[in-house]
């Protein structure tokens, strides 16, 4: 009998139906990776092709115009776009890391105000952009008076991405281990030296990652600049936070919405343009997070 | 465990003590009537205890007794957690350790504390030892601070050539052994260990215990250990602490005896005591 039973064992250990349901996991697995792959190659593919013949030197040298494809260039929107997505960086990185390291290094979770503050941040990463713009239009530009130039493009950008540089910075900060503030602080280390020494510089790589992507959602809105005076034709660079200004997702729509066919290559060279700083920006954050890892 | 109940009468006793000899204590903490609360739940119960200067004591007892509890008291490390409330007194030489104007970041410099399991800071071995000095903005040679830690926490050897590496490239006991350095290298007068071994092999306890030995000519130490050989092994005097169930159904952490080690392993006053050392209970 036991001489029997082992090889009966053995075939039931090898045969449960497991290792297929595996594979077509597996497999479903790979084929949604392959799905967003494949539109984003051919999304890439198609613009550069289509706007291969105009990537020159014209496009950032020239300003924009519609009479003539031949010789219009984005530069005002090249400049424009890093005008707006560097004070926004300068406006939102400061106030959302600090709003996160209050919120899961100082507030008491036991109060009900903090936890209404937490909710609503949930909350705002889910409005609409263009609501933003509705507020920075009512509120920046004529409440503030600060018009339609590139600081209230700045600050409607900023509070919208605000809320995922608060998210994500949380998420980094709650990365770190308690154990690692209970051993600061053993050390006589105030709670500001254990968060600025030992949280934040053990959190920078998370940070640095989800505030680049919020600053990359930032950098392709168009909708909530819209309303805010980035419409028109600017044949200028911005020469300072409170002058008029377009930017490249703009810039695009704008040549997209004419009819002849010059504007359209246009159009898609402007959009190589855009990936090209938003891969930039992406690298950054790569080298950030490789940069700091390796030094510990 | 039941074969510590036949190996009590040929345990070995540290210190200058003959087993059975009463030595003078020399209090650094006296702790009265002290309860600590975690909200409602009233975690230890009117706990009075005296740690002697520059002795060993341990704390025993089985889990959720409140050993932890009490030793986070020592260097209010319980005050970050939300809720937790300590009542009656522990004097520190003297002083009401609770008072109103005592800082308890004063106080943890003084008052170090090494952790159950090695939690040493993603940095390197050199930058660990020299957190706590510089926090405290110690000026001048950091270089000699940290070999003298290291060289304490008999370290240095290991390390001397790697101080540049990172803390988590070490082995368990050494990173156990870094976070000792790392608190002796602010100069405090006590530490407070919890567990210091219960992750380590035998071999890396051995060193630790070994450095105790050593350090406890210079430094106060209060050690929490499940191990009751450690206890017997290293410490000076042993308290015992039990967890008493109340009417409600909700356990409450006691002190249940607190004498020179040698006694509570050869001649406990108490049963209960005697039945957890020989391992008919816990
Ligand atoms: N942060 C906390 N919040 C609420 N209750 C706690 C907290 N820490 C400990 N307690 C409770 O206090 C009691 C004593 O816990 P403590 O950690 O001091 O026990 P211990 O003797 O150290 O146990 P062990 O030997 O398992 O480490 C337990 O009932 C525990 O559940
Ligand atoms: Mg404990």
């Amino acid at each position: 009998m036991a001489v029997l039973s082992t090889p009966r064992s053995a075939v039931q250990l090898a045969s449960k139906g497991r290792p297929v349901r595996e594979h077509l996991f597996r497999i479903a697995l790979i084929a949604s990776l392959g799905i967003a792959f494949v539109f984003l190659a051919a999304l890439l593919s198609y613009v550069l092709v289509e706007g291969w013949p105009r990537i020159d030197s014209r496009l950032w040298e020239n300003m924009p115009s519609v009479r003539n494809p031949d010789i219009a260039g984005a530069q005002s929107a090249i400049t424009g776009t890093l005008w707006v997505i560097s004070l926004t960086a300068v406006l939102t990185l400061p106030t959302g890391i600090a709003a996160a390291i209050y919120l899961e290094e100082y507030a008491d979770k036991t109060r009900w105000w903090n936890r209404v503050i937490e909710l609503n941040i949930q909350n705002l990463a889910a409005i609409p952009s263009i609501v933003y713009g509705i507020l920075g239009l009512g509120i920046i530009a004529r409440t503030f008076g600060l018009g339609f130039s590139v600081i209230t493009a700045s600050m409607t950008l900023g509070l919208l991405v605000l809320p995922i540089v608060i998210i994500a910075s949380r998420e980094a900060i709650r990365a770190v281990p308690p154990s690692i503030r209970e051993g600061s602080l053993a050390l006589g280390a105030t709670q500001w030296q254990t968060i600025s020494r030992q949280v934040l510089p053990a959190s920078i790589p998370g940070i640095a990652t989800g505030s680049i992507l919020a600053l990359s959602r930032a950098i392709g809105e168009a909708a909530p600049l819209l309303m805010l005076g980035a419409v028109s034709f600017i044949r200028f660079n911005p020469d300072g936070v409170f002058a008029s200004y377009t930017v490249l997702p703009i810039q695009i729509f704008n040549w997209i919405s004419q009819s002849r066919e010059g504007f359209h290559v246009l159009a898609s060279a402007a959009i190589v343009i855009l990936l090209l700083i938003l891969l930039l920006m992406n690298s950054v954050a790569i080298w950030l997070r490789n940069r700091y890892q390796k030094r510990w | 465990m039941t074969d510590i109940g036949t190996s009590i009468p040929s345990v070995t006793v540290r210190g200058p003590q003959a087993p059975g000899n009463t030595a003078a204590l020399d209090p650094v903490f006296t702790v009265s009537d002290l309860s600590v609360f975690y909200g409602e739940y009233e975690a230890v119960r009117q706990v009075d205890l005296s740690i002697g200067n520059r002795e060993i004591t341990a704390m025993i007892g089985p889990s959720g007794c409140g050993k932890s509890t009490v030793l986070r008291c020592f260097n209010r490390m319980n005050d970050l957690i939300p809720g937790a409330r300590a009542a009656g007194k522990i004097l520190y030489h003297g002083e009401d350790l609770y008072g109103d104007h005592v800082d308890p970041i004063e106080v943890r410099r003084r008052i170090g504390m090494v952790f159950q399991k090695p939690n040493p800071f993603p940095k390197s071995i050199y930058d660990n030892i020299a957190y706590g000095p510089r926090v405290n903005g110690t000026k001048g040679k950091m270089d000699e601070v940290v070999e003298e830690a290291l060289t304490q926490a008999a370290l240095w050897d290991e390390v001397k050539d790697k101080l540049k590496q990172n803390a988590l490239s070490l082995s368990g006991g050494q990173q156990q052994r870094l976070c000792i350095a790392r608190a002796i290298a602010v100069k405090p007068e006590v530490i407070l260990m919890d567990e210091p071994c219960s992750a380590l092999d035998p071999i890396a306890t051995t060193k630790i215990e070994d450095l105790m030995q050593q350090l406890a000519r210079d430094y106060t130490i209060v050690i929490v250990t499940h191990n009751m050989q450690q206890a017997a092994r290293v410490s000076n005097r042993t308290a015992f602490f039990t967890a008493d169930v109340d009417d409600k159904g909700e356990r409450h952490g006691r002190l249940v005896e607190f004498d020179e080690t040698s006694r509570i392993f050869t001649n406990p006053t108490d049963q209960r005591t005697e039945d957890y050392i020989t391992g008919r209970f816990g």
